[in-house]
């Protein structure tokens, strides 16, 4: 049964004094409703990613969710990343439990500390006196990864060309917003803006004008050694499942919006997903104006909103509608979300314009 | 579909001897070896934890994730964590893309040094935290309610948990073994009037898993049929909920619209006759009470009487032959267990406090402020 997007909206700023999370929920996801154009009698489920440790209160669905739109509604909560709840979405819909469903991310860096949220990943007792943050673990990748032929050369001008995406992007951050410490041998430049991030849309098994033509998840280990540095796995999987869902190759998309904590990351996960050949990663940032068109985590980052912001973006893309950033004639886009501990997770979304 | 393996560890206060891997993997094997099958046979992996703060490490789940590259989601609804959990993987089974989901659900809170802090952090940080609001002092709030309202009691309290503690003999599996009275119940401390020690729920350890598989893939396995699930959430706001005219807050609305879709899919028109076990996430024994009606077995007035209806009435369903989560309240896990308890019933596998001739049974779960609930109806019969 095919999936449509019949409505999206996204918003990225960065502590709005005048609104407090759930107002901030309220408005994206009515953006979303009214974008739709449905009202919310014809929606029949709610699909949230939230954390409970960004959100600042444990089980903080309880007050998120009404504003999503959840009252006396099918309602569940994801503590995934925001495509995962997408793609979870996705199977509430072909399974005939639901006919229409909001998904909502979020997160709001101005309200917590993403570096504690990231250490407390790693074990109390074993691995986090050794102060562990998912930052050390992209800068073990990136040691390897810059190693690699022309990849250092290809840095300055993905960076450069990434952060011209995110000027020229009008979704994106343009003020406020902060970066952490890069560690070694990550530079101030290769970290994401932490942002206060709200996106929500409207799926339904009704025909409109973006319709998800593949959707592949996986996982990796837990444990950082008994995976490969070099490379995401868990993303070449999750990409390929998606990717023969539809059809395609990966090199056959019109556009990529892959998310990753760091511009290696986002280089990685290009190759991941066969947007770029192995070790082209860098330079598609660099050259390619297809590859993150939206400026990646240069324009706003927050958990565990980034994959729903990621296909938004591809939406917006398959519409016609992103604006500055506009990639002509965008017929099929893939859009990646990844959740922790270091990509552990992946969802991938094959979306085609219908 | 039908669930076709059921694994889960002992519950107890503190599983010292096991890492969260070991606890997941522990219920997972169980499962996968009840259901006949290995690791390869699963599609998606559903876990489910909640909420972080329990265990003091945040996503402690993944780290059971061992490189199988499998599809996985992490589920986080509060109390009805388990059953959420369950859902997602029967949607994930529903929708063609899996054939076999393997759904897990962990609860680590042993290492809390105290549950209700961490229960009081659910509440708004400003103007409720300080009241001081936990789960203990709003399942009391919605007891003095439904003594005021409909005329329960002290001792009705009282002989729900006596019956809960009573039936948790015959399970192994159950956190807490005590054959307690309804005096020796109201002899216990009082936490908050008019709620008992005995009447609440124990702090637990455990997990639980389940594996569901798509109709095709069940093969000559005994199942547990799924027959109908509903899921429905409610406001927040404790306020909201007292005179609007959808129903009070005790009238449990969540439960009563879940348990008229899962009925419908599942034909039961009479909830008295057409089910023979009941397994109720109530984690207070007052709470049990708010389940009556919203389930169909009376009116809410009536609800008095039906606690001594159960007791003399061989015909009526059997209420949680488990114990409930008197005897063992793993939070993210509960609700599952009250499928996974389900499930064992239906397929006649339940040992010891097996209900004679159980062919079909609900299970529900109960999350967030009495504002998320869940029903599962689970069957014998193949479906034709």
């Amino acid at each position: 049964m095919p999936i449509y997007v019949e409505g999206v909206a996204l918003e990225v700023s960065f502590a709005d004094a005048r609104r407090n999370l759930s107002e901030l929920i309220f408005d994206a996801v009515r953006a979303a409703v009214d974008d739709s154009g449905r009202d919310m009698g014809e929606i029949d489920s709610v699909v949230l990613a939230a954390h409970d440790l960004v959100d600042g209160r444990s089980l903080s669905s309880m007050v998120t969710a009404p504003a999503a739109g959840a009252y006396l509604r099918d309602e569940t909560r994801y503590s995934d990343d925001g495509a995962a709840a997408f793609a979870a979405a996705m199977t509430r819909l072909e399974a005939g439990d639901n006919t229409r469903s909001i998904v909502a991310a979020w997160g709001r860096c101005s309200e917590h500390d993403p570096d504690a949220f990231s250490r407390a990943l790693f074990d109390p007792f074993m691995t986090r006196p050794l102060g562990l943050d998912e930052f050390v673990l992209s800068g073990m990748r990136a040691q390897i990864y810059l190693a690699g032929d022309g990849v250092r050369e290809a840095r300055s001008r993905a960076t450069s060309r990434r952060r011209e995406a995110a000027r020229r992007n009008p979704r994106a951050l343009k003020s406020g917003g902060f970066t952490s410490t890069p560690h070694y041998p990550l530079e101030e430049t290769d970290m994401p803006l932490w942002a206060d991030i709200t996106v929500a849309m409207v799926l339904s098994t009704e025909p409109a004008a973006v319709r998800v033509a593949g959707m592949g998840q996986s996982s990796e280990p837990y444990l950082f050694g008994d995976r490969e540095l070099r490379s995401i796995r868990s993303l070449e999987w999750a990409a390929d499942r998606a990717l023969a869902d539809a059809g395609l190759g990966g090199d056959l998309v019109d556009l990529a919006e892959v998310d990753g904590l760091t511009l290696i990351d986002e280089a990685l996960g290009l190759e991941a997903v066969g947007f770029a050949t192995r070790g082209g990663g860098m330079a598609a940032l660099a050259d390619d104006p297809r590859a993150n068109p939206s400026g990646g985590g240069a324009s706003g980052y927050s958990r565990p909103a980034m994959g729903l912001m990621r296909i938004a973006e591809a939406v917006l893309q398959l519409r016609g509608s992103a604006g500055p950033v506009q990639v002509d004639g965008a017929r099929t886009a893939l859009a990646s979300g990844s959740s922790t501990v270091a990509g552990q997770t992946q969802t991938a979304i094959v979306l085609a314009a219908a | 579909m039908a669930i076709v393996g059921v694994g889960q560890t002992s519950y107890k206060r503190a599983h010292t001897e096991l890492s969260s891997a070991d606890m997941i993997w522990t219920a997972a094997e169980l499962a996968l070896e009840d259901a006949g099958m290995g690791v390869d046979a699963v599609d998606v992996i559903v876990m489910g934890v909640a909420p972080d703060a329990l265990a003091g490490e945040n996503g402690v789940e993944k780290t059971a994730i061992f490189g199988a590259g499998k599809p996985y989601v992490r589920v986080n609804t509060g109390g009805v964590t388990g059953s959420s959990a369950a859902f997602a993987g029967a949607s994930y089974v529903g929708s063609g893309r899996a054939k076999v989901a393997l759904v897990i659900s962990l609860e680590r809170m042993g290492q809390a040094t105290t549950s209700q802090q961490v229960f009081n952090t659910i509440f708004d940080p400003v103007y409720e935290k300080d009241f001081p609001l936990t789960t203990i002092t709003m399942a009391a709030l919605r007891a003095s309610l439904l003594m005021r309202v409909y005329g329960y009691s002290e001792r009705d309290w009282a002989l729900i948990a006596a019956r809960n503690y009573r039936n948790a003999l015959r399970n192994p599996l159950a956190h807490i073994h005590k054959d307690l009275s309804a005096d020796d119940i109201l002899a216990s401390p009082m936490l908050a009037w008019p709620i008992h020690r005995f009447e609440a729920c124990p702090m637990s350890e455990g997990a639980c898993a389940l594996v569901i598989a798509a109709q095709s893939a069940v093969g000559d396995r005994t199942g547990a049929w799924v027959q109908g699930i509903a899921s429905t959430s409610d406001s927040y706001a404790m306020g909201d909920r007292f005179h609007r005219p959808e129903g009070t807050l005790v009238d449990l609305l969540s439960l009563r619209r879940s348990a008229e879709r899962a009925y419908a899919d599942a034909g039961i028109t009479d909830a008295r006759t057409d089910l023979d076990v009941v397994e109720l996430y109530s984690p207070f024994s007052s709470a049990e009470a708010m389940t009556y009606p919203a389930l169909g077995f009376c009116e809410p007035q009536h609800g008095p009487r039906f606690i001594q209806e159960q007791l003399t009435d061989a015909s009526l369903p059997v209420f949680n032959p488990s114990g409930g989560p008197q005897a063992a309240n793993p939070v993210s896990a509960t609700a599952m267990v009250r499928i996974a308890e389900s499930a064992l019933q239906v397929r006649g596998m339940a040992g010891e406090h097996q209900v004679p001739e159980a062919r079909r049974a609900v299970a529900t779960g109960q999350g967030g402020a009495t504002q998320f609930s869940t029903v599962c109806i689970l069957g014998a019969e193949r479906p034709e």
